[in-house]
This record gives structure tokens, sequence and C-alpha cells, in this order.
């Protein structure tokens, strides 16, 4: 019953999250980015209905055709409607987007709270693991994981998870540091609240707004990573349409049928774009100091 | 069209030649060699790439060679040669006055030497590899080399134990360089870093992975070479080097990207030259995976594909349709062979006959860097995919890194997979019975009826019978069908406009010694 007594309390006042989607609507960059990530979504939904042609079936006479009525952004070396294999690219790249940030959020939250709640050694232990993950540079270190278990966009998705898993543990331990002597946690504590539900009562809602945010910019970072990976051919494999191993196609022809790379890779760049402005609106509105600015 | 510009092309390089032989040479000068891959070793014996037969090619000279441009065999280390009645014993006279790179006479002892490294599994230096190409062309080992004499320091007498009718054309081949005896062994296991042959030009350096530095060899049997330096830098990406080429940062690049081959021949400053077919690019199924076993799903699957559409958007045209799995510019082309047509209709009666109406799933390699007879594995992986699946079959394209896919080819791993290559001494065993006989093949195709032809082919010296028998066995490869084959590729080479007398090979690998810059 207590519970439902909190939550009388706390509609009284102004629930910060909706305080914070209000900032994040005046925010035109913030406005931005979820227009183009609505968009994205809606696309990769709808993308049988949306794409004129199959994104798969070759059509070898039909080669390296500039854009033209019939194929609006052309063909690519084996006679595929670009624009049908980039409608259908969006569905894999938000897949990826999506899991592998999913992955690193999991692990990363549960490392975190570990070590930041529990201190001591194993926090020492977490952390230092963590440290040297992130002495490597990421995408090396997805290279290795992606070699050891194969090249597969499955594999890929699982290695970008991997490699943003620090990230995540760093954020949450740090403001689990910081609030973990609080008053009230010692408050709650002594009123003979267990650990789990200091941890996910108390602590882990005080990291929701650097996770939130962490998270938008994630997204963007794991897609990018994912036509690295792709693009060097230990993602996506053909005939996939995934954006990374369109352009790594594209490179044979760069010279003579410039738009097979540039379509692809300025849907990248909308993508990552896309969930990068979010994370700064969301940034700015989550902001504490920002309130009722 | 395409025919019209073909035969331009190739009047355009003849006359090419015959410009270059009314001009002055010129002595000096660097040469970059653009290419696709590093050489993996120096030591010839132990590599099968192209890569590295690129660069030991010019450091190691063998007994007899090639006439440029051709697989006809003239005297190189050996000036003359004679064989015995029974074709058992082969006499060679050696070259005179002849140094390896360190200073150590070349002469018959030298020659019994290396031999002897290579046959014999006991000998305290056959160390450092497989001798892989050995074992390919005698037959294993210590093979049908049955003694190595040392006649006198200039003659050596090889004792076959069977006959071998292209016993001559095998030591023209570039794995059987003469290397120096004293460097072997000072080198053991570390030689193939540190070659030296008798070649126009010796190793200054290898940064692995980058470049081979080669440096023209001033005591060299034959006339000096005319470049004082040859580097071969690897680039991997086709566009990349082909860029380079384009700025002036590398004089010549193979593996020209059929993309590219419009634009070589309308720049001025560059120029094309067409290496004489003598490949293929092959599709191969592995009888040990269901239901490859089946020869009538293996012939539908050569009645699927359309060669010819590939061809024109793979090669820009500069290749013609395989039906055999040796190219017509072998002698002993077995070309009343009906070809299986590209009919997707009778494939599937075929696949319906077998049982697979439905049709299947399986792995389809493709290969993963780009070949002279395959030059863009991926693009077409996909094209045979879709015609598979036009027949109701569903390929899921697989690849590995370039070694882990030879290795495993090899090792049979690979349900189907896409290969090719290149001839290396002109002969038809060399692709009928290295690809394709029992022990040999790499897709468990083990047929003892085309074995016994091609081994009897072997032994045979009648050259009108060894036609007869390799025509056989092409009638027994085509009703089996154990590959799809493809395509005889003309691989196209990108030199700028003032390099002057390079003739490429059918073998895929030539001397550069002759070739020369203008100003």
């Amino acid at each position: 019953m207590a519970g439902s007594n909190e939550n009388r309390v706390m509609k009284k006042n102004t629930n910060p999250w909706l305080e914070a989607w209000r900032r994040l609507l005046q925010s035109k960059i913030g406005i931005a980015g979820l227009v183009i990530i609505i968009f994205l979504i809606l696309v990769a939904l709808l993308a049988p209905v949306l794409a004129p042609y199959d994104p798969i079936k070759t059509n070898i006479i039909a080669r390296y055709k500039a854009p033209s009525s019939e194929h609006l952004l052309g063909t690519d070396g084996l006679g595929r409607d670009i624009l049908s294999r980039i409608i259908y690219g969006s569905r894999i790249s938000l897949q990826v987007g999506l899991f592998s940030v999913a992955l690193a959020l999991l692990f990363g939250v549960g490392f975190g709270l570990l070590a930041g709640y529990y201190g001591g050694k194993l926090d020492m232990v977490i952390m230092r693991f963590m440290d040297i993950m992130l002495a490597f540079p990421s995408i090396l270190l997805a290279i290795g994981i992606v070699a050891i278990l194969g090249p597969q966009l499955k594999n890929a998705m699982i290695a970008i998870g991997i490699i943003n898993v620090p990230r995540f543990a760093r954020i949450v331990r740090s403001s689990v540091l910081s609030i973990k002597e609080s008053e009230y946690i010692s408050a709650a504590r002594a009123l003979g609240a267990g650990d789990l539900r200091i941890i996910f009562k108390h602590l882990l809602p005080n990291a929701m707004a650097p996770l939130i945010v962490q998270t938008t910019l994630s997204i963007a970072t794991a897609i990018l990573e994912a036509a690295a990976l792709s693009f060097l051919g230990l993602g996506a494999q053909p005939p996939s349409p995934e954006w990374g191993a369109m352009l790594s196609d594209a490179r044979s022809s760069l010279q003579k049928a410039p738009w097979v790379a540039t379509f692809p890779g300025l849907a990248i760049i909308f993508g990552v774009l896309g969930f990068n402005l979010l994370g700064d609106g969301l940034r700015d509105a989550l902001d504490p100091k920002m309130k009722n600015v | 069209m395409r025919k019209i510009t073909l035969t331009t092309l190739i009047i355009l390089v003849v006359m090419s030649v015959f410009v270059t032989g009314v001009m002055a040479q010129e002595q000096g000068g660097t040469l970059v060699f653009g290419r696709g891959g590093d050489t993996v070793g120096l030591d010839p014996i132990q590599v099968t790439d192209g890569e590295s037969f690129k660069v030991t090619q010019q450091i190691y000279d063998t007994l007899v060679d090639y006439t440029p441009g051709t697989t006809e065999v003239e005297p190189a280390l050996a000036t003359d040669w004679e064989v015995s009645e029974d074709g058992l014993t082969w006499t060679f006279n050696l070259r005179e006055g002849v140094e390896f790179h360190d200073g150590n006479p070349f002469n018959a002892e030298a020659v019994k030497w290396n031999f002897d490294r290579w046959r014999l599994e006991d000998h305290p230096y056959h160390i450092g590899g497989e001798f892989t190409y050995y074992g390919y062309m005698f037959q294993g080992f210590p093979g049908i080399i049955q003694e190595v004499n040392v006649v006198d320091d200039l003659t050596v007498e090889f004792v076959l134990s069977e006959k071998q009718a292209p016993f001559l054309n095998n030591l023209a081949m570039v794995p059987f360089g003469i290397a120096s005896p004293e460097a072997v062994k000072e080198h053991g296991e570390d030689y193939f870093k540190n070659p030296v042959g008798t070649g126009a030009y010796t190793l200054e350096e290898w940064r692995q992975g980058d470049r081979v530095i080669l440096k023209a060899n001033e005591n060299y049997w034959r006339e000096r070479a005319y470049l004082d330096e040859i580097v071969f830098r690897s680039i991997p990406d086709n566009s990349a080097r082909f860029m380079e080429l384009q700025s002036g940062t590398i004089d010549m690049m193979d593996g020209v990207s059929p993309e590219d081959v419009e634009a070589v021949e309308s720049a001025d400053e560059l120029k094309l030259s067409l290496r004489p077919s003598m490949n293929v690019g092959y599709f191969a199924m592995n009888f040990n995976f269901e239901p490859f076993d089946d020869v009538r799903v293996r012939r539908a699957f050569n009645h699927a594909i359309d060669k010819q559409a590939i061809i024109d958007a793979f090669y820009a045209g500069l290749a013609e349709p395989a039906k055999n799995p040796m190219p017509p510019s072998i002698w002993g082309y077995n070309d009343d062979i009906e070809p299986y047509e590209y009919n997707p209709e009778k494939a599937k009666e075929l696949l319906a006959e077998a049982g697979y109406e439905d049709g299947f799933e399986f792995d389809l390699w493709y290969l993963p860097v780009p070949r002279p007879y395959i030059p863009q594995g991926k693009f077409i992986g996909q094209a045979i995919q879709s015609y598979l699946s036009e027949i109701g079959v569903t390929a899921n394209l697989v690849t590995y890194d370039w070694s882990t896919y030879l290795d495993k080819t090899e090792h049979q791993e690979a349900p189907t997979y896409m290969l090719g290559w290149t001839g290396d001494n002109g002969d038809p065993d060399n692709f009928l019975y290295v690809l394709l006989d029992k022990t040999n093949s790499n897709n468990a195709y083990e047929s003892e009826e085309l074995h016994e032809v091609l081994v009897e082919a072997q032994k045979t010296m009648d050259q009108e019978t060894r036609v007869e028998l390799y025509m056989e066995a092409q009638e027994i490869i085509h009703k089996d069908a154990p590959w799809v084959p493809l395509v005889h590729s003309t691989p196209p080479i990108a030199l700028k406009s003032n390099v002057e007398n390079y003739v490429p090979n059918p073998t895929g690998t030539e001397k550069l010694h002759r070739v020369w810059l203008a100003e």
C-alpha cells in the first residue's frame, strides 16, 4: 500500500520525465532527430510496400544504370535497384542498432551496478576488465570478436554489443558511486530495504538520464560500426542489402558508377545523424541543471 | 562489337611490340608493379600462388624456359638436352660460367642437390614446406625421378621410373627454379626470406605485406636487365590500385577490374596488354555432400547458369564460356563436346528426376579475392546464386579469407565452391590431372575411369595418342560433370604507355629483364 501512496505524492509534483519530454519537444535538434528516427522506423516497417523492386533479385543485363525515373537511385553491379536495397537495408541497420545496444545495456548496467554498489575487490576486477576492453580501439576489438565467431551479421551484432559494454558499465557505476552514500540510501537501508530493493528502486533510476542519452548515441555508433564490419566483409553477407556491404561492393565502380557508393553512404549518414541528434536533444532535456528553464 | 574491340586490342598490342623493336632501349630506372597480394614466400618450390611466382621468376632460372608469350620450351640454364630411346633417361648439358647471386658456381652438383632436396623426404634440407609442386608434377616423393646423376661438372642426367611426356615442359615451370645450395643450407627454414638464385634480379628487401624490392644482377648470364630496380607493391583493392596507376605512383598493374578496362583504353597515358588465355574459372560441387553425389543434380547446375551473360557483365567481354576444364589454347582440347546449354527448364526437370523438385539448400563458397580467372568473386557468386534460385535451389553465400579458403577447399570442406587455375606449362596434364584426377581433386571426384586414362596419357610419348587420350578424358569429365566450367578469361594488364617490351606469358608470370622504360 505504501507504494501507491508514494505514487500519489509523486503525481502532485511535476513528473520529471514528462518535464524532460516537454523540453525535448522544445529543442529543434531533438525534434529533427526524432523525426528522422520515426521516418526510418516507418521505412523499415513498410519496406515491402515502399520498395519498388526486389532487393535481392539480380538482373545482370541492367548493371550500373544511372538514376532515372525507372530506378530512382540507379542500379548496382548486379542490376539491383539501389533504392529498394536501401529501404530494406534500414531494417538491418535498425535491427543491429537496437539489438547490439540492448545487449550492451543489459551487461553494462549489470556490471556497473555490481561494481558500484559492492565496491572493493569486485569493483576492482570488473572495472579493470572494462578498462582493458576500452584500451583497444573498439572497431579492432569488434573485428577480433567477429574473427573468432565467424563473419555473420548475427555475430557482428554480438561483437558490437560486447564492445559497448564498458561505456554503460562506467556510467552506471559512477552514478551509483555518487549517490550510494546519500542519506536517503542510508535511511532506506535503516528501514530494512534489501540490496536488490535499493539497487533497483533507488540507484538505477538515478542513473536513467545519462543511460538514455548514452543508449541513443550508442545506437548511432552501433549502426556505423555494423556498416564498417560489413564493409570489411565481416558483417552482413551477400546478397543482404546492408548499407556498409553495399558501400563495399561499390568500391570497384567508384569511377564508373559513383551513385552506387553515394546513396548507401548517405543512408548511413542519415541514420547515424538521426540518433545523434536525438541523443543530443535528450542530453539537454534530461540535464537536471536545465530544470524549469 | 565486342569481337571487333578485342581484335583491335590484339592488333594494338602487336603493334606496340613492333614499335618497341624499332626504338632504342634505355637502361636504368625503377618499375613499380602493383598487384593484389603479397608474396607468400620466395622459395619457389614451397609456394603455389602467382604472387610469389611473379617475384621468384625474376630471382631464379630454370633448366629450360618458355619462349616469352608461349609455352614452347627453349634453353635456359641447360643449353641442350637429349632423351634416351626408352624415354627414361634425360641428359642435360648445363651453361658454363653461371654464378649464383652469392658467388657460388652453378653446376651439375647444384642441380642434383636441388632435385634431391625436393624429391627425397629424408634429405636434411627437405624442410620449410610441403614441396607441393614437385608432388603435383612428378607424382609424389620421390616420384618418378628415380635418380639424378652428375655425369661431369656441366652434365646432369635424370633417370625416370616411368615415361613422362611433359617432362621437359614441367622442368620449365617457375617452381623448379634452381637455388644456391649453400644459401639453403645457411638459412634452413628461413630460406624463403633469403632467396639466392641465378636470375636477372636479386632480392634487395622484402617488407612483408607491403612490397618486394629487387635490384638488377650485374653478373647475369644473359644480358643485364634494362631496369635497375623492380618494386612489387601489394595493393589489395583493385580500384585503389587503379587509382594509383592513374596518378602515376605505379607503372603497371595486373588484376584490372573489368569496370576499369574502358578507362584504360581511353586514357592516353595508359595502355592495355592482354595475357594469352590459359586458365579456367569454375564452380565445383563436392561429391561428399548430398545431393552433389547425384550426377543429375550436377548436370542440372550446368544447365542453370548463363555463362555468356556472366562474361558480358563481369569480364568486360574478355573471356569465353568454358565447356571443358582446360582452355582451347592448349593442344588436345576437345571441341566436339556439346556444352550443357543454358536451359533452366531442363535443369528443373533434371532436379525433379533426382527427387529435388522442391529444391534444397546448400552453402556456396565464393572467392574472397579477385583472381585473373574470376575477377569479381562476390558478384559472380551472387549471380550464380540468383541463377540457381530460378531452378528452385537456395544457395547461402559463404566465404573466408583467401588462405583459409584455399586450405579448406583443399581439405574438401566446401560443399560447392568457386575456384580457378592458370596453366603452368601448356600441357593438358597440368589441367586435367592436377585438377580432376582422383589423387588431386578438391571435390571428392574420384573417377577410376578418368584416372586410368590420365595416367596412361602421362606415360605415352606419342603425341597423337596423347591427344586421343585427353580427348577421351574430357568426354569422361563432361559426362560426370564434377564442375560447372565457367570461363576461360583473357586477363587484362594495364601499363603506363612508357613501359616497353612487356610480353605477358600465358602461364601468368613472366621475366621482366627485357622490360624498359621510355622517357
